[in-house]
């Protein structure tokens, strides 16, 4: 992974100091309100319902076991026990003090970590494919490009002052598991006939309440052109983007207003300016960054298949985390497993001190020290030999960390809503629980096989509702919680094309959510063909049988 | 009193110090009135102005900021200095903000003022922030990983 050097040192350092002189200097009264909420936003601190948020940045979801401790650190030191992963692959902390963020920026920057663009409207955290570098599916590791974006992004002259928030996701496997499609800027990293790296370009795509499937506005692009193009549509965004409304702000809005071919020509006559200017790429700092990604030592194995098939048979739970949670790596004897937070009971994506202490230890004994957060609020340890996976699971149960779940229904995908988020329109974390609580029959989630659930609690969509199978949002009727529920959604995993979901009818109270659910699962299992799962089915009956079995008179 | 920050220190000129002209002052004008004005006059521009090449004639061109949070004009300052062959002072007026102002620099201003009650010495640190940034800007072009080695 990325190792700081003496200037990605300095770099943290001084804006530690910087910050914390903008912060003494609020708490004296020398800064306006105004002035420092811009300030502490750009530096991943808001001011939530019940206490301040520190998000803090994990680059492309990638963490040291070193710095995964020191996040355990900082939950139990300056926070109450627990932190929170996100759908953006960072780490949130609900309870610091305001006067102390500086001195857990301060200990962040001593482990190579910050919280800088994690809020507000600049270019935010670039994410990517969890399994980034291990995936069996891989034609390119996108993290150097990750990395190389991040660098350029920070603290740049000239977009850090945007019209609204800034996204860009990378994906360079088969599969894109980054959800390209539903970002400002999505970007396919590929390879061209002679093997050299080329780039597709995807802009104007997102969530929030005008849910956009981006356009593909450049293909084939030079890697070195990666950072060129990028200022220049990012330029054409920052002048043109409308600021006099906040939910007209997000390119995608600029995008469909001028009309992607508009939008694509316009990019282009910025970049003739820009093209093989200061900022390209150059072959030398691909591979400086590229060498921060070789991969580790890994010893000469085979895949197991006998001794995980007896110890698959021994424990009928053994073999579901096998089945869910563990996924194909490119080495021969080694897999990438994923650990979900999603217990019923906890809120999807929080984790305590301890945990994160004991994924840390995992991530050392059974492999290389490395960890990486998922945009489902997951762990990700990707280099697990594959005869340690009987030892790592027993751990991980015992740890509250063995849910067997991964792309079942209980892989609640939520957002904090309304017990944190000053935002939101209604809770989200009680609808998750009710609705594992409804359905924690394994059995039964087995037999309902891949079934995302996305639940945000207002249309700034952070649990991603749109790209759901069953996607829920919280919506405010006359000050009461009601909920939408909308069918079909897809992120563009697993080789099905990204779609936004079909909103099923009339919106339900809370108490009424989870009958709702039960009535469209049977509707999916009384129509289903063979092994068709959820989506596959959905696409071929439509939304039609759904709606009229969940309207449908109780008697 | 409005403070004017030029080369990183406190100076005093005679141009307004925004769209309204006090005694004494020489006028900021508009592209449509600048234009039709004998030279020697200085441009103001809002940061949704498109630039032209004539503006280079202009000996200043002050960028009003709206709100500090308004990025526009760090784009217009960066089209102004690299794209229509301006050199003289370009200024930011309006709503500028003492701990932006490295971004302000970095796009090209040689000047600013600050109003009133906004921290001058905040402002003049502000500049030195950072020792080195990342990218390329208009005060220094080459980003950091054409200009030093790193590991």
């Amino acid at each position: 992974m990325y190792r700081y050097d003496a200037y990605d040192q300095a770099f943290v350092d001084e804006r530690v100091a910087q910050y914390r002189d903008q912060t003494a200097r609020y708490v004296r009264g020398e800064l306006s309100e105004a002035e420092f909420l811009q300030l502490r936003l750009r530096n991943g601190l808001y001011i939530q319902r019940l206490a301040p948020m520190l998000r803090v940045a994990v680059p492309y979801g990638t963490l040291s076991s070193t710095q995964l401790r020191m996040l355990a650190h900082i939950a139990r030191h300056y926070d109450r026990g627990y932190g929170h992963l996100s759908t953006r692959q960072n780490v949130q902390f609900n309870w610091p003090d305001l006067e102390e963020v500086p001195d857990i920026l301060a200990e962040l920057a001593t482990v190579q970590m910050h919280a800088i663009q994690t809020s507000g409207s600049c270019i935010r955290n670039v994410t990517t494919d969890e399994f980034a570098g291990v995936a069996a599916d891989e034609v390119v590791d996108a993290r150097p490009y990750c990395e190389l974006i991040r660098q350029w992004s920070t603290a740049h002259p000239e977009f850090d002052w945007l019209p609204r928030k800034f996204k860009i996701a990378v994906n360079g496997a088969a599969h894109d598991r980054a959800a390209i499609a539903v970002h400002d800027i999505g970007l396919q990293v590929k390879r061209g006939a002679g093997g050299e790296v080329l780039v597709d370009v995807y802009v104007g795509g997102g969530l929030g309440r005008t849910p956009v499937i981006a356009e593909l506005i450049r293909t084939d692009l030079p890697e070195a052109h990666l950072l060129t193009y990028l200022e220049a549509i990012l330029r054409v965004y920052n002048r043109y983007g409308r600021r006099d409304n906040k939910y007209k702000a997000r390119i995608k809005i600029l995008v469909r207003a001028m009309g992607a071919d508009s939008f694509r020509a316009k990019v282009d006559a910025e970049w003739e300016h820009g093209r093989d200017g200061a900022q390209t790429l150059t072959r030398e700092e691909i591979t400086r960054v590229a060498g921060h990604f070789q991969p580790p030592a890994y010893e000469p194995l085979t895949d197991q298949p006998d001794v995980l098939g007896d110890a698959r048979l021994a424990d009928v739970d053994f073999d579901r985390f096998v089945r869910r949670n563990v996924r194909a790596h490119r080495m021969p004897g080694y897999a990438c497993v994923v650990l979900s937070t999603k217990q019923t009971g906890i809120a999807p994506g929080d984790v305590t001190d301890t945990q994160m202490e004991q994924v840390a230890d995992w991530a050392d004994r059974f492999g290389h020290g490395e960890v990486r957060i998922s945009h489902e609020q997951n762990f990700v340890l990707p280099d697990v030999r594959q005869r340690d996976l009987p030892a790592l699971f027993a751990e991980a149960r015992s740890a509250g960390l063995g849910a067997t779940n991964l792309g079942l229904l209980s892989n609640i995908i939520c957002c904090p809503g309304g017990d944190y988020c000053s935002l939101a329109n209604a809770k989200s974390i009680p609808v998750a629980e009710a609705i594992q609580r409804r359905f924690e029959d394994v059995d039964y989630q087995f037999d309902l096989g891949d079934l995302d659930i996305n639940i945000s609690g207002c249309m700034n969509a952070c649990g991603h509702h749109h790209v759901g199978n069953i996607g829920i949002l919280g919506v405010d009727k006359k000050g009461e919680e009601f909920y939408q529920v909308s069918l079909g959604g897809h992120s563009g995993h697993s080789g099905n094309e990204a779609a936004l979901g079909e909103i099923v009818g009339p919106s339900f109270a809370r108490a009424e959510v989870t009958e709702a659910i039960s009535r469209i699962l049977d509707t999916y299992v009384d129509n289903r063909v063979e092994d068709e799962s959820f989506l596959h089915c959905f696409r071929r009956i439509g939304i039609a049988p759904f709606k009229e079995r969940v309207y449908a008179n109780a008697d | 009193m409005p403070t004017l920050i030029k080369d990183g220190a406190i100076a005093a000129d005679s141009w307004a110090t925004s769209a309204e002209t006090e005694d004494g002052q020489r006028p900021l004008l508009p592209p449509d009135t600048w234009r039709a004005t004998e030279g020697g006059a200085a441009l103001l521009l809002d940061g949704d102005a498109e630039p032209h090449d004539d503006f280079a004639h202009a000996p200043l061109i002050a960028i009003h900021f709206p709100e500090f949070k308004d990025g526009r004009g760090l784009s217009l300052a960066t089209l102004l200095r690299t794209r229509h062959g301006f050199t003289g002072d370009l200024r930011a007026i309006g709503d500028v903000q003492p701990d932006l102002v490295h971004y302000l620099m970095r796009c090209g201003f040689t000047s600013f003022v600050l109003p009133d009650g906004r921290d001058t010495a905040v402002a003049l640190r502000s500049v030195n922030v950072h020792r080195h940034y990342y990218q390329g800007s208009v005060t220094d072009p080459t980003p950091l990983f054409r200009s030093v080695a790193r590991g």
